[in-house]
């Protein structure tokens, strides 16, 4: 049991190091990114990648922070000349491709079969201890992390992207540079959800394109829309919550003896319903945004 | 101060909206553009501000070519202050804060100094200081767009529409706070406007367009004298 609360803490970490990620840039900046798994998976191929051309992890690293910021860039780009609803059906659409390229190019990462055998992260300790340290050096990141984003939210330049969420035109008229704005935060957020998908690669020690199905995009959003959009705290709350709740949908199942198609169902029942319920009922979260507070 | 000449402007791949439209505006001057709907008056408006790119023709402000500089650096570079028609306050914030928005650049103390002096020149947003913007009236929110475009000490003043659904006291209160500006500061002000009597009302010139060309222009004294204008604008008699 201990170990079984460590492992969903660890990928609680992980998936709340993205969802600090997405919360940037949709919560924070209004930017609705359908396609947020396509820069998580910039880490994971990353360290793919280093695996296949027997470079060092932390060079896989370092691959997977320049595509994320690459594709930061190019989803960024892209929001200069469409709409906010286009967008988000083009980042969706993106982040599709890309899966699609990794499922049906057996030459690239080892197409549909993906890459099995990365090392994990602390391999030379023993498994207790090393299961620890994992924890430990993730919720590190994730601390590191939720100080960078909220930073950025008490900055002026963060005061930027909420205007440009609220009324981006108005926000042009005070003289605010949105397209720049749009292209930080867009290449910050991305280097965070590259950082979280290469820990995420080297703690399965397996990398394949089912980790970029949709689905998990709209995991994420779970976690920010239930946890509070542009709250911080409210998105790691969720992270925390939602991983929990998915990870004892097993335990369920076996409680009252219902078929394992069960659990899948479940998982995406949670995460849907999750989502309509709390923007019908609770659209600002369980911690909603604070808003105010600066006076002469 | 704003010089247009011969410019041309529309949107996505649509026909010209404005076609060869030229005018002028100067300091200490406020200017207005009047026309029946659709004749392009807040394209102009966005055209000059840097919303919208002219497809030919010139503007300078202040001498130097700004036809293709965004809204955000005419701001910073020409002392531009755009008051939109509508969302033109960030309703989750406070008045105060509103105001703050307007004076990103400037140092603490001249942010309180222009703070206060607007809170004396409009009683209304210093009683509602803290009072979140989407709880104001529809006065009160032009009032506070006006006041927080003030807050960066503008030179030029674009205004779209700023009577746009007030209710004729409330009108009457907008027009009085935009002449107030005119006389108080050297500031240029060119003004869309649809209630075409309160406007000339303060204004020193005015253009009226039509189907996307100026169809006439005159000082707004000679303008209000005039009986096809009153005809056509002002409720005037059609038969007369």
């Amino acid at each position: 049991m201990s170990d079984f609360l460590i492992h969903v803490s660890a990928v609680a970490c992980l998936y709340g190091i993205l969802a600090l990620a997405l919360n940037l840039q949709m919560g924070l900046s209004g930017l609705v990114n359908f396609g947020l798994i396509a820069l998580f998976g910039c880490g994971t191929y990353g360290a793919a990648f280093a695996h296949l051309w027997g470079w060092p992890p932390l060079a896989g690293l370092a691959l997977g922070l320049v595509f994320a910021a690459l594709l930061g860039l190019f989803f960024a780009r892209l929001g200069d000349r469409m709409s906010e609803d286009y967008w988000g059906i083009a980042t969706l659409s993106l982040a599709e491709i890309m899966r699609l390229v990794f499922t049906n190019e057996q030459g690239l990462a080892g197409g549909a079969q993906g890459v099995s055998g990365l090392p994990v992260t602390f391999a030379a300790l023993p498994a207790d201890t090393a299961a620890l340290a994992r924890l430990a050096l993730y919720a590190a990141l994730l601390v590191v992390a939720f100080v960078i984003c909220q930073r950025i939210a008490r900055s002026g330049f963060g005061l930027s992207l909420k205007l440009m969420r609220e009324e981006p035109q108005l926000a042009r008229a005070l003289g605010y540079d949105l397209a720049r704005s749009r292209r930080i935060v867009m290449v910050v957020s991305s280097l965070m959800a590259a950082v979280s998908g290469f820990l995420y690669a080297h703690y399965l020690t397996f990398v394949g394109p089912e980790q970029l199905m949709s689905h998990e995009t709209f995991l994420i959003w779970s976690m920010v829309i239930i946890g509070g959009i542009a709250n911080n705290w409210g998105v790691v709350a969720g992270a925390i919550l939602m991983q929990f709740a998915l990870a004892y949908v097993p335990f369920v199942k076996d409680w009252f003896d219902v078929p394992s198609d069960f659990v899948a169902a479940t998982r995406l029942i949670i995460v849907g319903g999750g989502i309509l319920a709390f923007l019908i009922w609770r659209p600002k979260g369980i911690f909603p945004e604070r808003i105010g507070g600066s006076h002469v | 101060m704003i010089e247009a000449s011969n410019i041309r402007a529309g949107y996505g791949d649509g026909p010209d909206i404005l076609q060869d439209i030229s005018m002028t505006a100067s300091a200490r001057e406020i200017v207005t553009i009047l026309g029946p709907n659709g004749c392009g008056k807040s394209t102009l408006l966005k055209t000059v501000a840097g919303f919208v790119r002219p497809r030919g023709g010139a503007i300078r402000i202040n001498g130097e070519g700004a036809e293709t500089v965004p809204i955000h650096e005419k701001v910073r570079h020409y002392g531009v202050g755009y008051v939109p028609q509508t969302d033109n306050v960030f309703r989750t914030m406070t008045v105060t804060e509103n105001l703050l928005m307007g004076a990103r650049d400037l140092s603490r103390d001249t942010r309180n100094e222009r703070f206060e002096a607007l809170m004396t020149q409009y009683p209304t947003l210093a009683n509602k200081r803290r009072r979140k913007a989407s709880a104001l009236s529809g006065g009160e929110r032009q009032i506070l767009s006006l006041a927080r475009a003030l807050m960066a000490g503008p030179r030029i003043l674009l205004l779209d529409e700023p009577s746009a659904g007030l209710s004729p006291a409330m009108m009457h209160d907008v027009f009085e706070a935009i002449g107030r500006i005119r006389d108080a500061q050297d500031m240029c002000i060119l003004m869309v406007e649809q209630n075409a009597y309160e406007a000339l009302s303060i204004s020193d010139r005015a253009y009226v367009l039509s189907l996307g060309k100026v169809a006439l222009t005159a000082r707004s004294a000679d303008l209000l004298n005039d009986p096809a204008m009153e005809r056509l604008y002002l409720g005037g008699d059609p038969d007369a």
